[in-house]
């Protein structure tokens, strides 16, 4: 019986999986198709307009009429002319009469300006760069469900303006044959409900019939959806060539009712959004049948890798229900129903937004995600662990320089690390050392105006630490800051803070000091007054010197409050990002940067998403490190 | 005490003398903060230096005190600034914060604290583990779910969400170790009574718990407040910006409004340095129980 429900369960996963992913690939063709085509039809009247030598004063308006009237059905055009501003030519239905083309563009179709000066910018930085970051084919939804193209011209190598065309909202929908997919769910369920009767209640063999039942009605259904993907791709390829040719045809008349005719290129029009020829026409508008059928091939090999996959989901889902986990784990469920209520909506909130996004980051660490590929599946961009051995293997810390001055390398991962070390230690040091003395001196008894002197020495603590550091960066400010100011009192010449690593250090140093001594210094004034009185009379009595007694009672009562704080404020000052971040900015040339805001640059100003997780996830490693040495420590979790 | 040994003791003065320079070390940039929102201007400097400043003009330079007294930076900050609406935001923001927090711990804080369950321990110790996730790591893939997959760019409701989960660990630790403290006596009488689960829950612990509660409302309400960095990262739009970035925008990049800076820090800063004080002896127990949030 549970094998039944455990094929019913899977095969329903499986193959409603599959049908979603079907789905979803049928609709990415057909949408695919439609832009294409579309693609086409645009490439093809670019060339037409950029082969055309304007002859009259009517200028391109009549080769826009030709292709329309030699193509019957092709959607409404323009070409824009930047120099001028003006509408060289159109067939939408608004620019006729007194807006008839040629002429120049009015206020309100600015947007038409914009986008072909976004074109030749998009071309120019492409050529320049010598890489293709910036869509050369423009294509949106319009919101009545039609696209909108838009192609550069280009003259003697140059872009003047561009191609606009609306094409009309794509109609109808394809489905996938869902009787299939019912079919290949059913059938399995109901033949292992016959041959069970034959195979009695014998286990071994109800799980081999159940895995083999399963695994044919995938085969099936895969083999159907990949011949299905196979038709619709071959079906998109022939109408995309059957359009070229259609064009190609088109377009020597069309150029020879109004001027020449010069050579046409029908095989670049079937285009990518950077005017790629996809090279699946041939210049002839014949299909090259050996790309297709390679193209064919490694899309199969796609497909049937997801396929794969939902294959061993449902062998997995079919195990557990067969073999009692799933039992187990409802009747689990079901007794501790009331717990697990009341933890839901917080585990579920830590799942999506705290731990979820903690492995997805470890997951981006493997690949070179940056800003340009976030739509692309990870597994494209996987590259191993480039990342950790780009940040952990690189050990040019530092180099000479001609005069044998010592150059550092900010931006090596070691330089920061040493860095980060140094400001904590630095940081903690401070932290303790005036928060203690500021401690014992407000533990005297009887010293007046104690409790004054403590709510003001308190108040860093209180205020938000982002507002201290930009107090500080303004108080740090080389003309006008007050640091400055003072300096020059005593004579002094104006430093300028932020353009030494040292002086930048010291800004940093000097606002992380002031905020984090209120810390130690409440902390151990509450381990103090937990001293009895009682304690120092008696070592008085034996004639103890203040010395002694510091170091015998103090100091020993003082430690159980201070260490743990001492832990705490270490991990605090490592990740202090606030600070850095707003007070140096990793001034000068990143040499201030700590770990974390090293990170954080790395995402967010050079947009290397992967390197900077990659980067998280090494400091992450060393708190983690530091924390399991701390909990040995101190086990501090014993108590759970 | 009366009689001890006063030659050991440093003398009050000394202390007295110490005290008086940390002190003012320690408020001096508060002074400057006040002075320059009591000044009306929008410069960095305390006074306007002539072109060749004596030394009684540079000490003014530094006196935090301002010439003319105003409150013209307080009024325009508030209106002529959208500082009003990023104050506006921030409120809803934390109070958001603040209800979907106290409602997420008090639930999984009750439910650790009570129950044995299949998974508690893992439950409990995964909370810990992920206070020390490098806020960084998480922020790309936070920036790719909140703005990209759930469409919450630059909304109040993305901010909540996140503040209010990234503060569920800390209210839940606290929450679950006074909730040990309640005395299950009381439940027991209850449940013999005939009152079902969520009314010993809603009618008994959670009005006993009514202390641990009000502080962890507040921490969260100081979270949301306060939070800086995953706003500033999550919200591009101004007009939707929370007080913490937009005090960043007025003093970031060529901007150089400091009077308005200074104004909005002071408005920003009175309700969280009153909780401060309110809450300061909780902070320290609560911090030291073994929380490591970077």
């Amino acid at each position: 019986m549970r094998f039944a429900v455990g094929l019913a369960v899977g095969s329903a996963l499986a193959i409603g999986l599959a049908y979603a992913l079907l789905a979803a690939e049928r609709r990415q063709a057909s949408s695919a198709r439609y832009e294409r085509l579309a693609v086409v039809r645009l490439r093809a009247l670019t060339e037409a307009v950029e082969k055309f030598r304007v002859p009259s004063e009517e200028g391109l308006q009549p080769l826009l009429i030709a292709w329309k009237a030699r193509l019957p059905g092709s959607p409404p055009a323009r070409v824009v002319a930047t120099q001028g501003i003006r509408l060289e030519a159109s067939t939408f239905p608004q620019d006729v009469g007194d807006k008839a083309a040629p002429r120049r563009l009015e206020r309100e179709e600015k947007p038409l300006f914009d986008q072909a000066a976004r074109l030749r910018a998009a071309v120019e930085t492409n050529r320049s760069e010598g890489a293709l970051r910036a869509e050369e084919i423009e294509i949106t939804k319009k919101p009545s469900g039609g696209l909108r193209l838009a192609c550069p011209v280009e003259r003697d190598g140059a872009v003047v303006g561009m191609v606009q065309m609306e094409t009309p909202a794509a109609s109808g929908r394809i489905r996938p044959n869902a009787a299939v997919a019912l079919l290949s769910f059913a059938a399995p369920v109901a033949l292992f409900f016959l041959l069970s009767r034959v195979a009695g209640e014998r286990k071994g063999v109800l799980a081999l019939l159940a895995v083999v039942l399963l695994a044919g009605a995938l085969a099936f259904y895969a083999l159907h959806s990949l011949r299905v993907l196979e038709t619709d791709r071959r079906e998109l390829e022939t109408a995309v060539a059957e359009e070229t040719r259609a064009q190609a045809a088109a377009l020597p008349s069309v150029l020879a009712a109004v001027s020449a005719s010069p050579a046409i290129h029908p095989e670049t029009w079937d285009s990518d959004e950077f005017r790629r020829p996809r090279s699946l026409v041939k210049a002839d508008g014949n299909l090259d049948e050996e790309r297709l059928r390679h193209e064919l091939g490694s899309r199969a090999a796609q497909a049937g890798k997801a396929l794969a996959g939902v294959g061993a989901l449902a062998m997995a889902m079919l195990a557990f229900v067969g073999f009692g986990g799933a039992a187990r784990l409802g009747a689990t469920l079901c007794k501790n129903r009331e717990a697990y209520l009341y933890i839901t909506p917080a585990i579920l909130g830590m799942i999506v937004l705290v731990f979820f996004p903690f492995f997805y980051g470890i997951a981006i660490s493997f690949t070179d995600q940056t800003i340009y590929t976030t739509s692309k599946p990870l597994s494209e961009i996987f590259v191993g662990l480039t990342n950790y051995a780009q940040i952990l293997g690189d050990f040019h810390i530092a180099r000479r320089a001609a005069d044998g001055a010592l150059v550092f390398n900010y931006l090596n991962f070691y330089w920061t690390f040493l860095f980060t070390v140094v400001w904590t230690i630095c940081n903690v040091t401070i932290g303790v050392t005036v928060g203690l003395m500021l401690a014992l001196i407000l533990n005297t008894p009887g010293l007046a105006l104690r409790p004054a002197y403590r709510v003001l020495l308190i108040l860093p603590w209180a205020v938000p630490n982002y507002i201290t550091a930009l107090i500080w960066r303004g108080m740090f400010h080389q003309q006008f800051g007050v640091i400055n100011q003072m300096i020059q009192i005593f004579g002094g010449q104006p430093v300028s803070w932020f353009e030494k690593p040292f002086t930048s250090f010291l800004t940093a140093l000097t606002t992380n000091g002031w905020l984090s001594f209120p810390f130690m210094m409440v902390i151990s004034l509450g381990a103090l007054q937990s001293i009895p009185g009682e304690i120092y009379e008696a070592a008085r009595v034996e004639g103890a010197t203040r010395w002694q007694q510091f170091r015998a009672i103090t100091l020993p009562s003082l430690k159980p409050a201070l260490i743990p704080a001492i832990i705490i404020s270490v991990v605090w000052t490592f990740n202090m990002f606030n600070i850095i971040y707003l007070v140096t900015a990793g001034e000068p040339a990143g040499s201030t940067e700590i770990l974390i805001t090293q990170a954080y640059k790395f995402a967010f100003q050079k947009y290397r998403y992967g390197y900077a997780a990659a980067y998280s996830v090494v400091i992450f490693l060393i708190l983690l490190i530091y924390g399991t040495i701390q909990n040995r420590a101190t086990k501090a979790t014993e108590a759970i | 005490m009366a009689g001890s040994k006063r030659e050991e003791q440093l003398p009050h003065w000394l202390l007295h003398a110490v005290l008086i320079v940390m002190t003012l070390v320690t408020i001096y940039p508060i002074l400057w903060v006040l002075t320059i929102a009591f000044s009306g201007k929008q410069s960095l400097a305390l006074v306007d230096l002539p072109a060749a400043p004596t030394t009684a003009d540079r000490l003014r330079a530094v006196v935090p005190w301002p010439g003319h007294p105003t409150a013209a930076n307080f009024t325009s900050v508030m209106t002529d600034q959208p500082f009003a609406r990023w104050l506006v935001n921030s409120a809803i923001v934390a109070l958001a914060t603040t209800a979907l927090g106290v409602f997420l711990a008090c639930t999984a804080g009750y439910a650790f604290s009570r129950f044995r369950f299949p998974g508690r321990r893992v439950g409990l110790m995964s909370f810990l583990v992920s206070q020390m996730f490098p806020g960084v790591l998480t922020l790309i893939p936070l920036y790719i779910i909140v703005v990209k997959w759930l469409g919450l760019g630059s909304t109040r409701t993305g901010l909540v969400l996140c503040y209010a989960t990234t503060a569920i660990p800390f209210c839940v630790w606290m929450l679950k170790g006074y909730f040990d403290t309640i005395p299950k006596d009381l439940e027991e009488a209850a449940l013999i009574d005939g009152a079902s689960a969520p009314t010993i829950f809603l009618r008994i612990v959670l009005p006993l718990a009514k202390p641990a509660i009000a502080v962890t409302a507040l921490f969260s309400f100081m979270w949301g407040w306060n939070e800086f960095i995953l706003a500033a990262t999550l919200i591009d739009k101004e007009d939707m910006y929370t007080a913490p970035v937009g005090l960043g925008f007025f003093v970031g990049g060529f901007s150089q409004q400091w009077g308005y800076f200074a104004a909005g820090a002071i408005i920003v800063s009175i309700p969280v340095v009153a909780l401060f004080f309110y809450l300061q002896k909780y902070l320290v127990s609560g911090l030291t129980a073994g929380s490591v949030k970077g």
